[in-house]
């Protein structure tokens, strides 16, 4: 920062043109003009009061004020660069940066730069929009879909609730039948210790059997940061498959699940990927509630699309969907099921948009209906 | 009596729940064999083979209602105990409509299930006993000529020779000499037994 009252004098009767002026201030946004060393030569009153500066006291200022580190320090470079090599990091792209205000609070800004062709050395031109409200909203809409989406998780959860306590009951039967007989077993005086311990060890799996049933669950409802990570697509499909298996053998539906080898990385939200190949394949038991088809069964399948995605398709057996369900399908409210509250697959259909994918679904040709979906794969994975 | 050597038929498509009830019973010292399937249990189904069936009323493929019912339109006499889980209870009420002995809902008290299974290998060893009892009477009616029928038709019924002779225009006296045979091929020696006898096998 070059501390200099100096102010450079080329083209400043231009700028101080009442018509200019009028102009630069009644812009709602920040509009910052900057000679080849970065120092301030115009700064609008929407500057002033984004940042908080009076034109008089930053004007010859060199531009880094206004900018937190690491781009304060590094904004002279930036423009040397450009000078030299007229490579443009920014200039005609515009992005979204931080600026800092006189008080020291950093927030967030949308700026664009364009260059000043004069006959003198180049000046730019930053127009500068303080973006914190919209970035807050951003925020908040993520968070309000991260609840709903929690909100899902835990009444698709509800829903399934028979159906895990059975699954919690068997592991339970076995190990207290197990217990049982081996007390009479030693009361009778005809156990050998080897059984027993064969038997204890049962004891201890079946047991584990349930803590897994426990822990998938909680996974899969505990509140969480939201965030993407890389993931293998058979892993992602494994812990869900067992949640999702437990409805369909509640339902007596047979569920196959077919991963295909070899597949690329997504970089996903796994649990948000979860819930909607769950509420896919829930959406799939429900349909096949009511016919004959049961022993079809449903399938699911992960292949590659193109060489960019990959595609999840859950394929049931079912009536199909009326004309009008499927105008309606990812309607927020619209729902076929008389205790539905219509979100799943609009919720669905945001978490697949979010994550660059699409969510669709075609007639099978044999009945019933194919919903699938795409993701994008992780760019830095090997196949 | 007849030698009874009952056998546990188990059948449920968790592994670990049939491995634990083979344990119990071994435990008990009953003999038991256990299926994954409502299709492998009938597969090697044997009506002759004595025992009792302990049958999960929800599994994948045919369920536990499923095979109750093929068992019913085989006329197997095999008695069966339902095992429930959580929420199970209407279908078993109606299991219990259709014959079933019983219902024992998952997770179960040993005490319980063997009191049970014994009840309903006692039912099993009695139907059994009776249907060879049945098989005999059956055995000795084939014996009688078919004159010898008609009277034991006419005596069960409570006509006298005297009416009998006269339904079947012959006379009083040939009507006893079939009726001491009849008495003696069926070898009873009161009314009262033949006629219980023959009731028996029409029931």
């Amino acid at each position: 920062m070059t501390g200099e009252p100096e102010r450079p004098m080329a083209d400043r009767q231009t700028y101080d043109a009442p018509e200019w002026k009028a102009l630069l201030d009644a812009a709602v946004d920040a509009i910052i003009v900057i000679d080849h060393r970065g120092r301030i030569e115009t700064f609008n009153s929407a500057a002033e009061s984004i940042f908080g500066f009076s034109a008089a006291e930053i004007l010859g200022k060199n531009v880094s004020v206004l900018m937190p580190q690491p781009y304060s320090r590094e904004h002279d470079s930036y423009i040397h660069n450009y000078i030299d090599s007229g490579n443009a990091r920014i200039i005609g792209i515009g992005r979204e940066v931080q600026g800092m205000r006189q008080d020291g609070s950093v927030f967030p800004i949308g700026l664009a730069v364009g260059e000043i062709a004069t006959q003198g050395p180049v000046k730019f031109v930053g127009i500068i929009r303080d973006i914190t409200d919209r970035k807050q909203s951003e925020e908040e809409i993520h968070h309000a879909r991260e609840r709903l989406s929690q909100f899902a998780r835990l009444s698709t959860l509800g829903e399934m609730a028979a159906g895990l306590a059975h699954e919690l009951n068997q592991p339970l039967a076995a190990i207290a039948t197990y217990t049982q007989a081996c007390q009479r077993l030693i009361e009778s005086g005809q156990s050998d210790d080897e059984e027993i311990l064969a038997t204890l060890k049962k004891c201890d799996s079946q047991a584990q059997r349930a803590g897994d049933v426990i822990r998938r669950l909680r996974q899969f409802v505990q509140k969480r940061e939201v965030g993407r990570l890389e993931v293998g697509c058979k892993e992602l499909i494994h812990d869900i498959a067992a949640l999702a298996e437990v409805d369909a053998r509640n339902n007596r539906i047979p569920l196959a699940i077919d991963v295909a080898e070899g597949l690329p990385n997504v970089m996903v939200d796994a649990v948000q990927i979860q819930q909607v190949i769950l509420n896919l394949i829930r959406n799939g038991i429900d349909a096949m509630q009511d016919t004959d088809q049961n022993n079809e069964g449903i399938s699911v399948s992960v292949k590659q699309f193109d060489s960019d995605n990959i595609k999840v398709a859950v394929t049931d057996h079912g009536g199909g969907m009326t004309e009008e369900a499927e105008k309606k399908i990812f309607q927020p409210f619209f729902t076929t099921k008389p205790s539905g509250l219509g979100l799943g697959l609009s919720i669905c259909q945001s978490i697949i948009a979010s994550h660059g994918g699409v969510l669709s679904f075609t007639k099978n040709r044999s009945g019933g209906t194919t919903f699938y979906f795409t993701l994008p794969v992780s760019p830095e994975t090997d196949t | 009596m007849i030698d009874y050597n009952p056998t546990v038929f188990l059948v449920d498509d968790d592994e670990a729940v049939r491995d634990s009830l083979g344990l119990l019973m071994k435990s008990v010292a009953l003999a038991s064999q256990s299926f994954a399937s409502a299709a492998e249990f009938l597969a090697e189904f044997d009506p002759e083979c004595p025992g009792c069936l302990i049958l999960d009323i929800r599994m994948p493929g045919m369920s536990g209602m499923e095979l109750q019912q093929k068992l019913i339109e085989m006329r197997a006499i095999l008695p069966i105990i339902f095992i429930t889980g959580h929420g199970d209870i209407p279908m078993a009420v109606e299991a219990m409509q259709r014959g079933a002995v019983d219902f024992i809902p998952k997770p179960f008290r040993d005490n319980e299930l063997l009191d049970r299974i014994n009840q309903a290998l006692e039912d099993d060893r009695k139907n059994r006993e009776s249907l060879v009892e049945r098989g005999e009477v059956e055995k000795r009616i084939e014996k009688l000529t078919p004159r010898e029928k008609q009277v034991l038709e006419l005596v069960v019924q409570g006509k006298a020779n005297k009416v009998i002779a006269g339904d079947l225009d012959v006379s009083q006296r040939t009507v006893e000499i079939h009726r001491a045979r009849v008495m003696e091929k069926m070898q009873v020696r009161s009314l009262a037994q033949l006629v219980r006898m023959v009731m028996q096998i029409q029931q």
